[in-house]
């Protein structure tokens, strides 16, 4: 069990994003002079799709001003000067609510996914039912989110996945972890919840869910199953859990199925034991650093400072990229906060930054072979860079979960994910445009309970 | 403190097409040893004059049509190394060099350059050769493998790549760290013995040098062989196929030359037809059954069928 450390020091200077989830920019509650306290809510909601934003520190509110979002853009902000008395909002437990409370709370207390959505939408989606709450634990990044023991990570997380059941309506619950992860399924293994004993199933060939739900006649199971990362994984996910398809650019939901991490699972836990709302988050420091560790940080701290309180660059700096080396962004400056979707901070040196110039594709069929679900990379690189999109469209290109190994293999050097990327946004584009009696004949809009 | 900014991933393997063509030519650097040892200095003459002539090509065709020079890469002096192993050690001098030029002018480049030809430019010149020069590429003997000794020198080869089999396993090292895939190679090579083997030819006849070569340098070559998973098996199996029906009626020399050269014809084929479904459900036997059982009319016939 990864070791998490807590970030003391308190920065000089906060930097809280308006906008740290995929929906609409939040509203600023506060302006320049005024005072906030710990967990005082400073961004309202402007409509549904969205997730509020709370001050993670107390101070003086500097500015409001647009700066730097890890994302690459810049978003309207609030910098704060923290002060060293720390006074809290009166945080007051949720115990014994129902649906509606729930999700009002979770929203609230502005929970998001580490992929962005809000997690109350993940819940609660519009004109959708939900039935079946996965966790998704499969990356050891998140695994361990700051608990003394691995048997209160397993008793706690269990007890999240009942609250998501309950916040969702859904009637059955399953949490993911992955094959490899030893500390994990032990923990699971044998843990006695609800007078029921926990068995970690693998998710094997065409067992899936399903047949583990009948097999220990109960409505919460934990699997386990291979790592799979990517910034889009959640159709494929949903399909090699529960062996539900998921239609072109819907969301799980469509499927009945809604998706949360281990961070989130844990954030509604300490909403609803606490009521605490979304402040702090675990990231993972690695690369050119003197001390790589997990740390707990609050939201809104600048890279600077998390890497200065894990001792400072051991190198001269090349390159720094949040949320993992493989599908990460890399930043422009030093000076951009961490938000609710950041998991990891890398720093890379000078030697191990790579300039490449693509080449011509020599059909070597490495992408072939590390492709988790199963493209032609090669093929529909091609093609997307021809603008054949509808031909992209007949491999499945929208099967792509964009984990970017076939970029990292590639002895051509050829941007295969963002050509993947590209035909898929020109395929979802073209859908868009057409029109309701052009698009008759074709499948759209994403009913619910389709299978 | 600056700043780099790209695109993701952030880490990328340092396996590059250069390098991956440079380790072929350590891979086959014993081989022209063994060959110049067993033919002495006249196949150094023919090797150097096969590289020489593919680097002169190269150069000459992307200067005149002005593209940008990539002869450091390597691919084109391979290529002339190749077309050299594959003729006899007696041949005239000529001939490596009519051999590369064909290779690298017709071969690789009136096809589009790297990746874009349909056939091995080695194999196009080699047939070129063959049917043009047929006397001055006709080697003196075939070798047969008669003992543990003729895996290292084998004193009845004809071509300079036939001198020594257990030279050429530096392809295996190519296989192991992954510069070629395996698929390809080991499908082609257990085909062809088991093959042989059931149709009772002499094993000795088929495991030469130019069969070796052919399992780990020739099928191997990426942009004339399919990529699909399940293209590759069938274009491993396919290779064999041919080479044994060729080998049984003629010689297994050249019907691994002959195999792989009419394989290359159906690779694209392959892969039209072994493309994977989503999420790679169904394999290749599911859906030809699939397909197969779609086309027999049962509602005509009056069957009707429960799901």
């Amino acid at each position: 069990m990864a070791e998490i450390n807590v970030m003391e020091t308190i920065p000089e200077k906060m930097i809280i994003p308006l906008k740290q989830h995929n929906g609409d920019i939040c509203e600023p509650l506060v302006s320049k002079g005024e005072v906030v306290k710990v967990g005082q809510k400073i961004g309202e909601c402007p409509s549904d799709k969205c997730a509020a934003i709370h001050s993670s520190v107390c101070g003086e509110v500097v500015s409001v001003e647009e700066s730097s979002h890890p994302s690459g853009n810049r978003i309207n902000s609030v910098v704060i000067q923290p002060i060293e008395e720390t006074e809290c909002e009166d945080f007051t437990p949720f115990k014994d609510s129902g649906k509606e409370q729930l999700i009002s709370a979770i929203k609230e207390a502005g929970i998001v996914e580490n992929y962005g959505n809000p997690t109350h939408l993940v819940l609660n989606p519009p004109d959708c039912d939900i039935d079946t709450v996965l966790i998704n634990a499969t990356a050891s990044e998140w695994v361990g989110h700051n608990y003394e023991t691995p048997l209160e990570y397993a008793s706690q997380m269990l007890d999240s996945l009942r609250l998501l059941m309950k916040a969702a309506g859904a009637s059955r619950g399953v949490i993911v972890l992955r094959n490899d992860d030893k500390d994990s399924i032990d923990a699971f293994d044998g843990l006695d919840y609800e007078g029921k004993t926990i068995m970690v199933a693998p998710l094997l060939g065409k067992r899936r869910v399903d047949y583990y739900f009948n097999d220990q006649n109960t409505d919460i199971i934990v699997v386990s199953q291979d790592k799979i990362y990517g910034k889009n994984i959640f159709e494929y996910f949903t399909y090699n859990v529960t062996g539900r398809k998921v239609s072109f650019r819907c969301t799980p939901a469509s499927a009945g199925v809604a998706i949360c991490g281990v961070k989130s699972a844990k954030a509604i836990h300490d909403l609803v034991n606490t009521g605490m709302p979304y402040i702090e988050t675990v990231v993972t420091v690695s690369g050119q650093v003197n001390n790589p560790q997990h740390l707990l940080v609050k939201i809104g701290t600048t890279f600077r400072d998390v890497i200065e309180a894990c001792g400072g660059y051991s190198g001269e700096p090349a390159k720094l990229i949040s949320n993992g080396v493989i599908t990460g962004v890399a930043q422009y400056e030093e000076e951009v906060p961490v938000t609710k979707m950041t998991t990891s901070i890398i720093v890379q040196g000078k030697d191990e930054v790579r300039k490449d110039i693509s080449k011509e594709c020599i059909h070597c069929a490495r992408c072939v072979d590390v492709c988790p679900v199963d493209l032609i990379p090669n093929r529909i690189a091609a093609l997307a860079n021809q603008g054949r999109f509808d031909e992209c469209k007949q491999m499945h290109v929208e099967n792509c979960i964009e984990c970017g190994r076939c970029s990292s293999v590639c002895p051509s050097k050829i941007h295969i994910m963002q050509l993947l990327q590209y035909s898929e946004e020109a395929i979802a584009k073209a859908y868009e445009d057409l029109s309701e009696k052009e698009s008759s004949n074709l499948k759209l809009g994403c009913a619910c309970g389709s299978e | 403190m600056t700043l780099t900014i790209s695109a993701p991933p952030h880490i990328k393997q340092d396996t590059t097409f250069r390098k991956i063509t440079w380790i072929k030519y350590l891979a086959l650097l014993p081989v022209s040893l063994v060959s110049v040892y067993f033919f002495g200095l006249h196949a150094l003459a023919l090797i150097l004059a096969g590289i020489g002539m593919a680097v002169v090509t190269e150069v000459v065709i992307q200067k005149a049509f002005k593209k940008e020079v990539t002869v450091t890469n390597g691919h084109a002096p391979l290529i002339g190394l190749m077309v050299a192993l594959l003729v006899p050690g007696e041949a005239p001098l000529w001939i490596p060099i009519v051999g590369a030029f064909f290779a690298v002018a017709i071969g690789k480049h009136a096809f589009g350059g790297i990746g874009s030809y349909i056939f091995n430019p080695v194999l196009v010149a080699w047939v070129f050769l063959q049917l043009a020069y047929w006397s001055a590429m006709h080697p003196a003997s075939f070798p047969e493998l008669g003992g543990i000794s003729d895996l290292f020198l084998e004193n009845g080869a004809g071509m300079l790549v036939g001198v020594s089999p257990i030279a050429l396993v530096g392809g295996l090292y190519l296989i192991l760290k992954r510069y070629v895939e395996w698929k390809v190679p080991l499908f082609y090579a257990l085909t062809t013995l088991v093959l042989a083997l059931l149709i009772g030819d002499k094993i000795g006849h088929v495991v030469t040098g130019a069969f070796i070569f052919g399992v780990l340098f020739l099928a191997t070559d990426s942009p004339s062989s399919p990529v699909t998973k399940n293209g590759r098996i069938i274009y491993g199996i396919l290779c064999g196929l041919l080479t044994v029906i060729y080998g049984h009626f003629a010689n297994y020399v050249f019907a691994v030359f002959y195999g792989i050269f009419l394989a290359n014809c159906v690779a694209a084929f392959i892969d039209n037809n072994t493309l994977p479904r989503s999420f790679g459900e169904e394999s290749l036997l599911q859906r030809k059954y699939r397909r197969l059982v779609n086309k027999i009319p049962l509602e005509k016939l009056g069957v009707k069928i429960d799901d």
